[in-house]
């Protein structure tokens, strides 16, 4: 989960840059463009079918590894092997913005005529990405934005998660299991970070305008993910009847599963973000996790994949598109799981849900 | 067995170039002329490597002398933050000695450490590897350094003279000013005495530390030209630079053929080391393959390579 959330930041580098509204009512685009559903993007089989003809190439140029970006990977190679569409590179710069810069040199070497790629840095990778540009390669980003970079001269367009709609889901998730009222501990998390910001604040906003008889009573922010049970467990000392407890991200709230279980809390709600084994394992065993809020990482693949083939047709792009969250439940586990990442739950939480 | 014969008849400084050969013959074969030996791809290798390859000489003297500098990565991102910050509202060379300075400096430190605080380098440059990252973090708030000097960004990054890359340039003249310095000056014959026995290299009247303390700054400054070579090419600096650089840059050093306990070494090893692991890098994202696969070859190869390299057949 640290990878996967170490990936998520990547996209602070940039996203951050880019959106003037740290904290929008909604998931909005650089330019405060209105965001569209990755549903909205796709290629019929015509389309696919005039692609096929065109032995066309594309090179995935990603910021680091983690099973994030392998799910993104897995929907856009699947997309583009449909559209007869060769992949001829893969690289991970290990969120080194020099590392990224060779690797765009390195691909362009094989003339790809796209490139999905998540640039690092937006002011570095402006130069990285200038001799693709140049050489007319169709760019797709993936949440951050070189900077100067028009669309859609620049490039066709940027694919990104609905952070707002995660953190209203994870609200939505928590009043259910609630029954719409009672009191409400929130761990954000405490550092500059767009991505996991924009999440905590749809939640706390969603809460506050949506649910008028759910209270948040304790806030606690978290930098390091190792003292979240140090955290919840000073949260339960002060408000004891907690009915829900939001945290910020998987890694800390299997922190916070462990002080209530060590208090032998088995009432108060968890609900968190991102899909986690142990968390997701609590939650179908009928524990305090209620619900986990997930992105459709390999929807997002398969979306970038249809943008860049789409610029190719000369199909005109939305410039800014976003995948949809996924809530995961007890009821769901199996086929949200494959939703979000396009492949099985871990098999512990298969068989503990049956 | 190989080592061995290639000792007895003195090859085993050549491992790297037949290496070298071989893997660009297996490149050549397998992906043709259509990506790999193009002019251009070709060139990219000899400009993506270039920092590393300016690290390496710096390395080398180190490395030589006895000693290990575990900080020069984190050197590389400090010069270019301070170069590129004193650029914001200071002429081109106000930048450029700042960040050369910068990085001199901080060798200096460690080199006063080691040499007449009489600590290990490698646990000195293992703890101002952690102090200088911090440093280069916090003046730049973790944000990225724009670098608009058009003048710096042609002479260090995409710039060229009489058609000659830039990057080829300063990679050329650090491999010769170190091959001279090294081979040529009474100071590279005493790095090499050093570094094979400190205890006759003293009594014989080298001043050891001065020795010691001159590596270190020197392996600070080459890490400073590097770092500014980085910011010249992303036209901005940022505090990760160079960090992923260590262990490629001493891997090019010791498969190159320089000893890691001191006592010898080679700068033109050092260049093909370097080229040798910018050549990997490139020809198996050329073939394709996923990351995963490029990382366990790469390691592979390095991993025989090395063994090649430094097997003591007396051993």
């Amino acid at each position: 989960m640290t990878i996967r959330f170490k990936s998520k930041l990547a996209s602070t580098l940039s996203v951050l840059a880019l959106m003037s509204l740290p904290l929008a009512a909604e998931t909005t685009g650089p330019g405060g463009e209105a965001a569209t559903p990755t549903s909205a993007v796709t290629i019929d089989d015509a389309q696919a079918a005039e692609l096929q003809t065109k032995g066309l190439k594309a090179a995935l140029l990603w910021h680091d590894q983690s099973d994030f970006v392998n799910a993104v990977t897995a929907g856009a190679t699947d997309e583009l092997t449909r559209l007869g569409i060769k992949v001829v590179a893969t690289t991970s710069a290990g969120f080194d913005s020099a590392k990224q810069m060779s690797d765009i040199e390195t691909a362009l070497a094989l003339s790809p005529n796209i490139i999905l790629s998540l640039p690092l840095d937006p002011v570095a990778s402006a130069a990285a990405f200038a001799k693709a540009k140049e050489a007319g390669v169709k760019l797709v980003f993936l949440s951050n934005l070189p900077q100067g970079y028009k669309q859609p001269d620049d490039y066709a367009a940027i694919v990104t998660d609905d952070l707002f709609q995660m953190g209203k889901h994870a609200a939505d998730a928590l009043a259910t299991s609630m029954g719409g009222k009672g009191t409400v501990g929130w761990i954000f998390h405490d550092a500059a970070y767009y991505v996991t910001n924009q999440r905590d604040q749809a939640f706390k906003t969603t809460i506050e305008n949506d649910y008028p008889h759910m209270k948040i009573v304790a806030e606690a922010g978290i930098s390091d993910p190792a003292r979240a049970e140090d955290i919840a467990n000073a949260m339960l000392l002060k408000n004891p009847d907690l009915g829900g407890i939001y945290v910020t991200w998987a890694g800390p709230a299997e922190g916070v599963l462990a002080a209530l279980r060590a208090n032998g809390n088995t009432t108060t709600k968890i609900v968190t973000l991102d899909l986690s084994e142990p968390i997701a394992l609590d939650m179908v065993k009928g524990g305090n996790v209620t619900a986990i809020v997930a992105d459709e990482a390999y929807e997002l693949g398969r979306a970038m994949a249809d943008t860049g083939a789409r610029a190719i047709l000369g199909v005109e792009n939305p410039p800014f598109i976003v995948a949809p969250a996924v809530t995961v439940t007890k009821e769901n586990v199996a086929e949200a799981w494959q939703q979000s990442l396009h492949r099985d739950a871990p098999q512990t939480v298969l068989d503990a849900a049956k | 067995m190989l080592s061995t014969l290639t000792s007895r008849t003195g090859l085993q400084g050549l491992i790297v170039y037949a290496g070298f050969v071989l893997i660009f013959l297996f490149f050549a074969a397998t992906l043709g002329s259509e990506s790999f030996l193009t002019t251009k791809n070709l060139a990219n290798i000899v400009l993506q490597t270039a920092p590393a390859t300016v690290m390496a000489v710096g390395l080398v003297f180190v490395l030589s002398a006895g000693e290990i500098d575990l900080s020069f990565g984190a050197i590389v991102a400090l010069a270019a933050l301070v170069a590129a910050i004193a650029m914001r509202n200071q002429p081109m060379i106000v930048g450029v000695l700042a960040g050369l300075g910068s990085g001199a400096a901080a060798g200096a430190v460690n080199g006063l450490l080691v040499a007449y605080g009489r600590l290990p380098s490698f646990l000195v440059t293992l703890a101002t590897m952690g102090v200088i990252a911090g440093i280069g973090r916090s003046i730049s708030d973790l944000q990225s350094i724009p670098v608009i000097s058009p003048g710096f960004i042609s002479f260090f990054g995409g710039g060229s003279l009489a058609g000659i890359p830039s990057l080829i340039i300063w990679t050329l003249a650090a491999i010769a000013f170190g091959h001279l310095v090294y081979r040529q000056t009474r100071f590279g014959a005493h790095v090499l005495a050093v570094g094979d026995n400190p205890r006759a290299a003293l009594v014989s009247g080298i001043k050891v530390a001065r020795i010691r303390l001159s590596v270190l700054i020197l392996s600070g400054a080459c890490a400073g030209l590097a770092g500014l070579l980085y910011a010249g090419r992303l036209q901005s600096a940022r505090y990760t630079l160079g960090e992923s650089d260590l262990m490629t840059v001493i891997a090019a050093v010791i498969v190159g053929g320089t000893a890691l306990n001191g006592g010898k070494g080679t700068i033109f090893g050092a260049l093909v080391g370097s080229l040798m692991m910018g050549m990997l890098n490139n020809g198996l994202i050329l073939m394709g393959l996923s990351v995963s696969y490029q990382m366990i070859i790469k390691g592979l190869i390095v991993l025989v390579a090395v063994a090649i390299s430094l097997r003591d057949p007396n051993r």
